[in-house]
């Protein structure tokens, strides 16, 4: 048998994308079939690429499906809920022209957020989340046309690339997280 | 009746069945591969074994640190009644679907 061991960053990349409860024996189940199957009989090269599939694997597990975008989505859904109340307040503070149509706009941004939330928090079933996949489609659509317009226009608000961004996020994160019937728990 | 359970799931359950005593993440990952006769990510496979555990369909324990895993314990699974209970269930379930279909199929059938 080869003497070796798997790639030393990867395995400190594979700990830190790991639950703390899945650590030691996830890292120690592949250590196991790196040193006793992997190495022996494909080499060093063919085995630390096939070690470094898994982490990259269990890194996008835990990125598309793990805590870590439940988190995202969390936080980035509360900033939308609270700039959407914001723009809301502002556009009638200002009163610009037009300003009823885009304070609805505003109120339903602030209202997809809280519904995405909601599903989060309450673990909501299949209709409130079949809301939540429509919403996230507007808002992702209205994010990026925001984005589209201001990058165009002469008049540059750093805000609106702040805000359009953040809704983009949360609709691919939203549909990410709610098509799997298991994504958040 | 309960949701029926994928493929992928009765793969995994299957080759814990088979691996019996010795079902521990690593001997799983190479049953559900020699099974489905292809490549597994490990990470669908652990997914998927946290899953069922979730639904009470497996249990797990941990065993002991070895050195050929530089003392990493092993977490060992098997199958709980539940879990043998949707597995039937699901075998059973395909076998009607297929009851009067002439196997295999040919064109046109």
């Amino acid at each position: 048998m080869m003497n070796g061991r798997p790639p030393r960053w990867f395995e400190w990349m594979l700990m830190s994308v790991l639950p703390i409860r899945d650590r030691e024996t996830i890292s120690g189940d592949l250590f196991e079939e790196y040193c006793q199957e992997r190495l022996p009989r494909l080499g060093r090269l063919r085995a630390n690429f096939w070690y470094v599939r898994q982490v990259v694997g269990f890194a996008v597990i835990r990125l598309v499906w793990g805590p870590f975008m439940k988190k995202a989505l969390f936080a980035i859904s509360l900033f939308t809920i609270a700039a959407g109340c914001w723009l809301a307040v502002m556009e009638n503070v200002l009163k610009h022209d037009g300003h009823g149509g885009r304070t609805v706009l505003d109120l339903l941004i602030a209202a997809q957020g809280v519904v995405t939330v909601s599903v989060i928090l309450f673990r909501a079933g299949s209709l409130l989340r079949l809301v939540a996949i429509l919403g996230a489609i507007a808002v992702a659509w209205v994010g990026g046309s925001a984005l589209w317009n201001i990058l165009r226009a002469t008049h540059f608000e750093g805000f609106v690339v702040v805000i359009g961004a953040a809704l983009i996020a949360q609709g691919i994160l939203t549909i990410a997280a709610f098509v799997r019937p298991h994504a958040i728990r | 009746m309960a949701d029926l359970l994928g493929a992928f799931e009765q793969a995994v359950l299957l080759a814990i069945v088979k691996a019996g005593e010795d079902a521990y993440g690593r001997s799983v990952l190479r049953g559900v591969e020699d099974a489905l006769n292809r490549g597994v990510a490990a990470g669908a496979v652990y997914a998927t074994l946290n899953r069922l555990e979730s639904k009470r369909l497996i249990s797990s324990r941990l065993g002991e640190g070895t050195a050929e895993r530089a003392g990493r314990a092993r977490r060992y699974y098997r199958l709980t009644a539940s879990g043998a209970a949707a597995l039937n269930e699901s075998k059973a379930a395909l076998e009607q679907l297929w009851q009067g279909a002439k196997w295999p199929l040919g064109a046109g059938a």
